[in-house]
Order: structure tokens, then C-alpha cells, then sequence
């Protein structure tokens, strides 16, 4: 059906536009690994991007341009954070305060639990060597140390990514359609339709793995707080929205966010901080098992059915390469980065088979 | 000063020529102005030397085409074909405003039934499923008028394709001949 005259011409140009389209997105990756700040602003505007489109969405079909339906939940958006911010902050900052000011407490009955325990140990099993009081002690002076040093550059990178992120992601609901359109009129001729469908499939797997998730952290966070707040626990809505947040990390991610409140439990029970609260550690325990039972039983079979999963092994390497390159933030974005990398080449690998089968 | 006027506010002639092709085609007649010009950012218009391959016999399809210039032959491949040269079976020959592959808007991983080739240099406005649920997801009232036309061109391809098949029964009735009468043995049936 075609000469060979052609052939080459068309596999000299399909190489050509194949190549220009690879090296289009390798300068992409290249500039997102290597300019401060922009891999973490741009995975976040991701998040805001797919959080927001179906708010978008709506509004344009109540045939509002887009411009405008995109400002309509950014705006809302703002203010609702104002509003958090206006009533929260002062709360947020007294239970700071006060955390603060428990802090010597908290780590003098931390020092006096392990002490106990090394006693403990040291009389069943005669170790003369364990000195586990000292050395909890010299770890928590140098981190303490090491907090105050990197705590300005984690303040001015939190600010960079919070102005940068929310306005690249108006501008990949405004115009990332055109700018796909434009990245696919670049695939070469005998791959567009495979580029297409599989483009489309990443983003719709994406937009609902990301909601997904994020509603299921919202979830266990309002359980955590009603559930702390019930009993009366000190540092409710501080604990809760570390759940919540945590939560976004699977399998390690909830134990992660239970660990402050049941060491809080746990210094209380010993060293009777708070012993006049009826507040134990299986009382705090049982608030977090809630929570994950409630995620595990209704949330993920019914709205997370969608949610990719990595097997356990590969969570614990990626968290542990997204801790060593970016450390608390590569933690938690490690998850959603992995997950795009598995589906994408799963998507790529199925549709290769599926194409040329 | 007409002339400067003119030239910022006139669209490319490209651009004019696909959203001619647009207005006309079957699809797309019932959309207003503001309609069409929202699927126009859509759609993706895709160029072919002659000789390329659009699509081949047996690829999972995702959308249909619309020539805006050029020409597109169709073919069905028989594997079975005891020589190479009669592998290729020739179909039909599509013009300007010819549009094909609109089956694979609604079939999910449905393969394409025979290949398209382009035999001139040749310009198609690609139409596919991912598009038509931005449209519907976007615009509802401007994706129904669009699957309303296309189960009405779907439903006219069925039927045209169901005489057909009638007709070729009908001629190989007649080819057959009439069936052959049983001999009389003498009992009533």
C-alpha cells in the first residue's frame, strides 16, 4: 500500500515529531527537578487543579465562562480559608502556647517513661550497657537545636509554594486543555489516537484518585476531632488535622498520625499530666482505630474504589526516597507521585497491548 | 486603516476552513455559533501524506474523522487471502467533508472494522470519545444535540447496511436458483 520512497520519509518524520515531544517533556522534568520549589508548587496546583475541575465544571455548565467558573471556587476557596484562619488561628496559637509550655513537662515525663522502662529492662535482662535515658536525651536536645535553624527555611518554602501553586493551578484549569491539545498535535500520526485515550485515561484515573484521597483524609480528620473532642482531649483540632494530613501517606500514614496523640496519652497515664481527664491510652487508641475502620470499611469501598495501591514494600522504599529527597514533603507527596508513575505505565503498558493486539 | 482592521480581526483562513467543515457536517448542523466555535477548541486537526495510514484494520478506534481536504480510501484487510496483492480489499473512496470511524464514538474498545488511507496530502478534523465527554461534561445541551445526530447517522448507517444485506440474499437466492423439488413417494404430507 505504500513505497518505500515514503515509508522512510514518514519514519524519518514520525521519529522527528516523536522526538521533539520527548524532549519537550524531559525539559519539562528537568526544570521541575532543578528550580527551588517549583516540583512541589507544581504537584500541589496538581492537586488544586483536579480538587477544583468539577466545581469548574459545574459552573460552566450553568453556561458561566470559564474565567469566571474558575474564580467562582478560588475565590470561595480563599475565603473560606480566611474565615478558617480568622477562627482557628487564635485557637491554633493557644494550643500551640500551651503545647509549648508543656513541652519541658511533656519531655521531663517522656525522659522519666523511658528511664522506667530501661530499669525495667535493665532488671530482666541485665544490661549494664543501655543508657537509653542519656542518649533520648542528647536526641531530643539536638533536634530541638536543629529545629530552630531549619524552621525559617521551611517558613519562607511553605510561602513560595502557597503563592506559587494556587496560580499555576489557575492557569492548568484555564488553559491545560489547550496546552494537552497542544503537547498531542505534536504525536506523531500512528500513535495520536493510543496518545489521546491514554492522556485522557491518567487524568480521569488522577482527578479521582486525588479527590478520592483527599476526602477520605477529611473524613478520618473529622472523626479523630469528634472523637478527641468528646473525651476531652487537649490539642483536638492540632491532632486532627495532623491525622488528616498524615492520612494522605496509605498503610503508615494513619500510625504516623496517631503516634503525637497516643504519646500524649501515654506520658499523661505515667506522668500524670493529665490525670485528672478520665483520658487513657486505649480511650485514644480506640478514637484512631475508629477512624481507620470507618475509612477501611465504608470510605475506600464506596468512594476510594478508584484508588490505585502500591504493594506494601514499594510504599515503605518510595516514602523512604521521598524522605531522603525532600524529607517530611517527600514523604506525603511520594505516594501521589508513585501512584501517577505506576499508573501511567500501567496505562501505557495495557495500551500497548491492547493497540497491537 | 480598513486594511489593518481587517487583518487583526480576520481568522486565519485555516481556521475558517475547519469551522466550515464543522457547520456542515451532519454533527455539528444543529450547534449555534458560540457551540460551534467550543468544539472547535475541541477537536484536533491532524495532517496526512498521501500513502499514511489513518487508522488500520483491527486497532482499538477512539473517535471518527472528517476530511477538509484530500482524499481517504477505505479498505478491509482479509488475512486469509491466499496472495499478498488481494490482501487488501478496496472499499469506497471519501471526499471533502466525508466523515468515517464515527462508530468508535460510542463502542467501548471496539476495533476498527478496515483501514483508512489518505491518497493525497490530506487535512481531517479528529473527532473522539474523550472529546465528546468534555463537550457532554462541559456542555450538556451542546453534547446532546451532537449524540442525537450521531445515533441518527448511526442508525441511518444500520439500515442501509441491513438492505444491503437483504439485497445480497435476495441475489444469491437468485444465483442459487430455485430449491430443488422433493420426488413424489406417494404419501400425502
Amino acid at each position: 500500500m505504500m513505497d518505500k520512497k515514503l515509508e522512510s520519509r514518514l519514519r524519518r518524520e514520525r521519529w522527528l515529531k516523536l522526538s521533539a515531544f520527548l524532549l519537550i517533556h524531559l525539559i519539562g522534568i528537568v526544570l521541575l527537578f532543578t528550580i527551588d520549589n517549583l516540583l512541589v508548587s507544581f504537584v500541589l496546583a496538581f492537586v488544586i487543579n483536579y480538587l477544583l475541575a468539577p466545581l469548574v465544571s459545574f459552573f460552566e455548565r450553568k453556561s458561566i465562562p470559564r474565567h469566571v467558573a474558575i474564580l467562582i471556587p478560588y475565590f470561595t476557596s480563599f475565603l473560606l480559608i480566611g474565615v478558617a484562619v480568622y477562627l482557628i488561628l487564635p485557637l491554633v496559637t493557644e494550643q500551640i502556647a500551651s503545647l509549648e509550655a508543656q513541652l519541658p513537662t511533656y519531655q521531663r515525663d517522656l525522659l522519666a517513661l523511658i528511664g522506667r522502662v530501661e530499669t525495667r529492662i535493665k532488671t530482666l535482662v541485665n544490661l549494664h550497657e543501655l543508657n537509653a535515658t542519656q542518649t533520648a536525651n542528647n536526641w531530643l536536645i539536638a533536634k530541638t537545636a536543629e529545629l530552630s535553624t531549619i524552621l525559617p527555611a521551611i517558613v519562607s518554602q511553605s510561602l513560595t509554594v502557597a503563592l506559587l501553586a494556587p496560580f499555576l493551578a489557575y492557569f492548568m484549569l484555564q488553559d491545560g486543555r489547550r496546552i494537552s491539545r497542544g503537547l498531542l498535535s505534536m504525536v506523531p500520526n500512528n500513535l495520536f489516537e493510543l496518545a489521546l485515550n491514554l492522556h485522557h485515561q491518567i487524568n480521569d484515573q488522577m482527578g479521582g484518585f486525588i479527590r478520592a484521597r483527599f476526602l477520605e483524609a477529611a473524613i478520618v480528620g473529622l472523626v479523630v476531632w469528634l472523637g478527641l473532642a468528646i473525651i476531652g482531649f487537649p490539642y483536638a483540632p492540632l491532632l486532627a488535622i495532623f491525622a488528616a494530613l498524615t492520612n494522605l501517606i496509605p498503610y503508615i500514614g494513619p500510625i504516623i498520625g496517631a503516634v503525637p496523640a497516643v504519646l500524649i496519652a501515654l506520658i499523661s497515664e505515667d506522668g500524670a499530666v493529665y490525670q485528672s481527664m478520665s483520658v487513657n491510652l486505649v480511650v485514644v487508641t480506640s478514637i484512631y482505630f475508629i477512624a481507620q475502620l470507618i475509612d477501611v470499611l465504608f470510605i475506600i469501598p464506596f468512594v476510594v474504589a478508584r484508588i490505585v495501591n502500591l504493594h506494601p514494600v514499594t510504599v515503605i522504599l518510595v516514602i523512604i526516597i521521598g524522605a531522603q529527597l525532600m524529607g517530611i514533603l517527600g514523604m506525603v507527596i511520594s505516594i501521589p507521585v508513585a501512584s501517577v508513575l505506576k499508573l501511567t505505565l500501567t496505562a501505557v503498558y495495557n495500551h500497548l497491548l491492547d493497540f497491537r493486539a | 486603516m480598513n486594511i489593518l482592521w481587517d487583518n487583526i480581526f480576520r481568522k486565519p483562513k485555516k481556521e475558517d476552513d475547519i469551522r466550515t467543515v464543522l457547520k456542515e457536517n451532519v454533527l455539528f448542523r444543529d450547534l449555534s455559533e458560540r457551540e460551534l466555535s467550543f468544539v472547535q477548541d475541541i477537536v484536533h486537526v491532524r495532517r496526512y501524506h498521501s500513502g499514511e495510514a489513518v487508522f488500520r484494520q483491527g486497532e482499538v478506534g477512539v473517535g471518527m474523522y472528517i476530511i477538509v481536504k484530500g482524499r481517504i480510501e477505505i479498505y478491509v484487510t482479509d488475512p486469509n487471502a491466499a496472495q499478498e496483492e488481494f490482501r487488501d480489499i478496496y472499499i469506497t473512496q471519501l471526499l471533502d467533508g466525508d466523515f468515517f470511524g464515527e462508530l468508535s464514538l460510542v463502542e467501548e474498545n471496539g476495533r476498527r472494522t478496515a483501514s483508512a488511507v489518505a491518497r493525497d496530502e490530506t487535512v481531517l478534523i479528529g473527532f473522539f470519545k474523550p472529546d465528546l465527554t468534555e463537550i457532554l461534561e462541559r456542555n450538556p445541551s451542546t453534547g446532546v444535540k451532537i449524540v442525537f445526530r450521531l445515533a441518527e447517522v448511526l442508525g441511518r448507517r444500520l439500515k442501509e447496511t441491513t438492505d444491503k444485506v437483504s439485497e445480497l440474499r435476495k441475489t444469491l437466492k437468485e444465483l442459487r436458483g430455485p430449491p430443488p423439488i422433493a420426488p413424489y413417494d406417494g404419501q400425502e404430507t
